[in-house]
């Protein structure tokens, strides 16, 4: 490994530096506002890390990694992700008295297999990453620990078994894909000269199935879904907000890098399991979450609705017109997903008390009258998620129509509109919640806010308006950014 | 019938010697039990620890948190084998391989110390240690059911 490979790793090293003196912290001097700022600083200084890491790219460190610009680009957006979200969590936490700083150990580590994640094209990496994102998240999922049952052991149990089961599929769809192309690299699946769509080796098949069932699962797409609304039920807000943002975000990444690399698109049965898997996820998705009166559920829901939405655009990529519109109308649309969901997660937290969490739709009755501002900001993150002009969500859910449209995908489409209209009405019923006027629950905040956790919630709102409103730069940057993944 | 026969005469050196054996064992017991002399002094019933007198009793109850053992020896157990694995290729990984084990063993030890200061090593019950029982002089009483004296307190 060259010295330049070396130094394109330099986020994650320094990462993995903060995680090791935040053990060494917690273990002499436990303070969780002091955790809290090594923790902010080792992510600001890996995002800063990334500017003279751009200069030596694309480089290939050890046959795992890769730098270039794609996996800068969605480095940044995950450190981004990160510092916006670890804000909450400490806005959170610092209203416990349990001891909880361990929490920030947990989140780093988490935050290294995303970036891990985004920078593979192997499928050792990919492994590795994926567990070194999803074995912190179970802890987080189980915390705060107390003596006696919690709802959050619960989760945190249902996460463990089901996402084992998962990780097991995964591998053994690795292990026959390896069978068949003798290599763990991502690597064309179907080598030759014409590669033309027709009879496959069944193997083969076999084993994108079981991976993407795998994947499938991580992302709680629609058959793999049951276990998302009753995990973000349990876990406390932050967990939930890492496991639908962060961790989505990162691993739909790495699912379009290696849908692009491996050349899926030319593998029909795939591609119609991809369709399949996306018309069933937006349907399911946004149906169930007509039901839920419990306002982490309902996200949990559309959540899986947005993965739907996203995986339209994943087929969008063809053979003949180019990748270019799909990785940016995903890559786009990953930011709008992310940044909306952060602002729905940011008013929750803000919300809850010490001993209970702001979770239900009664929560929220009347917050227009009661704090204004926090009720705009959860506005606007619904009205964005439903995909309203003038929010960045409206934007990214342009892009997906605009890809669609491109590759004449008529049925997908369809199925988007029906989707997006039965979205509205649920996005919608949040907002007319907070405009009745008799009084509600008087959970107000509990204490005054911690200026990193107003200073977030700032930063969330004007990014949602401002890249809705002048959405240019962003798809500039993306642009410049994406098109080295082929 | 012949042939077993034929095949026991060789063990019969090791019937006799076992029977010597025997017949030794009982020999010395029913001798020293006609000669020996019999007596009942105050230190005759407590067990001989090498000349040291006994403190305690024997049944201690050591706490053993078999979920944490077992869940440190995983741990450790299966970085010893990547350190292993190391020590085969010591020669051909030279001075990189060198630096990334110790970057390993480092965080290991990051690892382990963070264990010792969360308490994690500390096993028994709170405050074993302190009330650790003074050794006895003297006819110590303890079989006669007395508690036996603890060490004062350092602190």
């Amino acid at each position: 490994m060259t010295a330049d490979a070396l130094f394109s790793l330099l986020p994650l090293i320094l990462l993995a530096l903060t995680a090791v003196g935040l053990v060494l912290l917690i273990g002499f001097y436990r303070n969780l506002q002091l955790s809290f700022a090594l923790a902010m600083g080792g992510l600001l200084l890996a995002l800063v890390s990334l500017l003279p890491v751009a200069g030596v790219l694309p480089q290939q460190a050890t046959p795992l990694l890769i730098m270039d610009s794609y996996a800068l680009f969605f480095s940044g957006l995950t450190l981004v992700t990160a510092l916006l979200l670890l804000p909450l969590c400490h806005e959170h936490w610092r209203r416990q008295t349990s001891l909880n700083d361990e929490f920030y150990l947990l989140f780093l580590l988490a935050v290294m297999g995303a970036l891990v994640l985004v920078a593979s094209n192997h499928f050792v990496s990919l492994f590795l990453g994926l567990e070194l994102l999803s074995l912190p998240l179970v802890i987080m999922v189980g915390y705060p620990f107390k003596p006696g049952f919690t709802p959050s052991l619960e989760a945190a149990v249902k996460y463990l078994v089901l996402s084992g089961a998962a990780s097991a599929m995964l591998l053994f769809g690795i292990a026959l894909i390896y069978l068949h192309s003798g290599t763990l690299a991502f690597a064309p699946l179907e080598p030759g000269l014409i590669r033309l769509p027709g009879p496959q080796n069944p193997l083969l098949l076999t084993g994108l199935i079981l991976a993407l069932a795998g994947i499938a699962f991580k992302l709680s797409l629609v058959p793999f879904h049951f276990w998302t609304p009753d995990v973000y039920q349990g876990a406390p807000l932050p967990a939930t907000a890492l496991l639908a943002t962060l961790a989505k975000g990162a691993l739909f990444a790495l699912l379009l890098r290696f849908y692009l690399l491996s050349e899926g698109y030319l593998i029909g049965p795939l591609v119609w399991a991809l369709t399949l898997i996306a018309i069933a996820s937006m349907l399911a998705g946004n149906l169930l979450a007509l039901l839920q009166d419990n306002l982490k559920r309902l996200l949990a829901y559309s959540s899986i609705g947005h993965f739907g939405y996203l995986l339209v655009a994943l087929l969008a990529v063809s053979q003949s017109l180019g990748t270019a519109l799909a990785v940016e109308a995903v890559s786009y649309y990953l930011v709008a997903y992310l940044f909306s969901t952060l602002a729905a997660f940011a008013v929750l937290v803000r919300l809850s008390g010490e001993d209970r969490e702001a979770e239900t739709l009664e929560d929220c009755r009347g917050l227009f009258w009661r704090h204004p501002w926090l009720a705009t900001t959860l506005t606007l993150a619904m009205l964005s998620l439903a995909g309203i002009p003038l929010t960045i969500g409206f934007v990214g859910k342009f892009y997906i129509f605009a890809a669609a449209v491109e590759e004449s995908l008529w049925l997908v489409l369809l199925v988007v509109v029906i989707a997006s209209g039965i979205g509205l009405f649920y996005y919608l019923r949040v907002i007319l919640m907070m405009t009745h006027q008799d009084a509600g629950p008087e959970s107000d905040e509990a204490s005054a806010p911690h200026w990193s956790s107003h200073t977030v919630t700032g930063i969330l709102v004007a990014a949602t308006l401002w890249f809705g409103v002048y959405p240019a730069p962003l798809i500039t940057l993306i642009r410049h950014l994406t098109l080295a993944v082929n | 019938m012949r042939e077993l026969s034929a095949q026991l005469q060789p063990l019969w050196p090791l019937a006799a010697y076992f029977l010597a054996v025997l017949l030794l064992v009982l020999f010395i017991l029913g001798v020293s039990h006609l000669l020996g002399e019999r007596h009942r002094e105050r230190a005759t019933g407590e067990p001989f620890e090498s000349g040291i007198v006994h403190i305690g009793d024997t049944h201690i109850r050591f706490s053993t948190p078999y979920f944490l053992m077992a869940i440190l020896f995983v741990i450790f157990d299966l970085e010893a084998a990547f350190i292993y694995a190391y020590a085969i290729s010591f020669r051909a990984s030279g001075w990189t391989g060198y630096v990334e084990i110790l970057v390993f063993i480092l965080i290991l030890l990051a690892a382990l110390v963070y264990l010792w200061r969360l308490g994690g090593l500390d096993w028994g019950p709170k405050g074993q240690a302190r009330k650790r029982l003074a050794p006895l002089q003297g006819h110590s009483r303890v079989l006669e059911g007395e508690a036996p004296p603890t060490r004062p307190n350092r602190e």
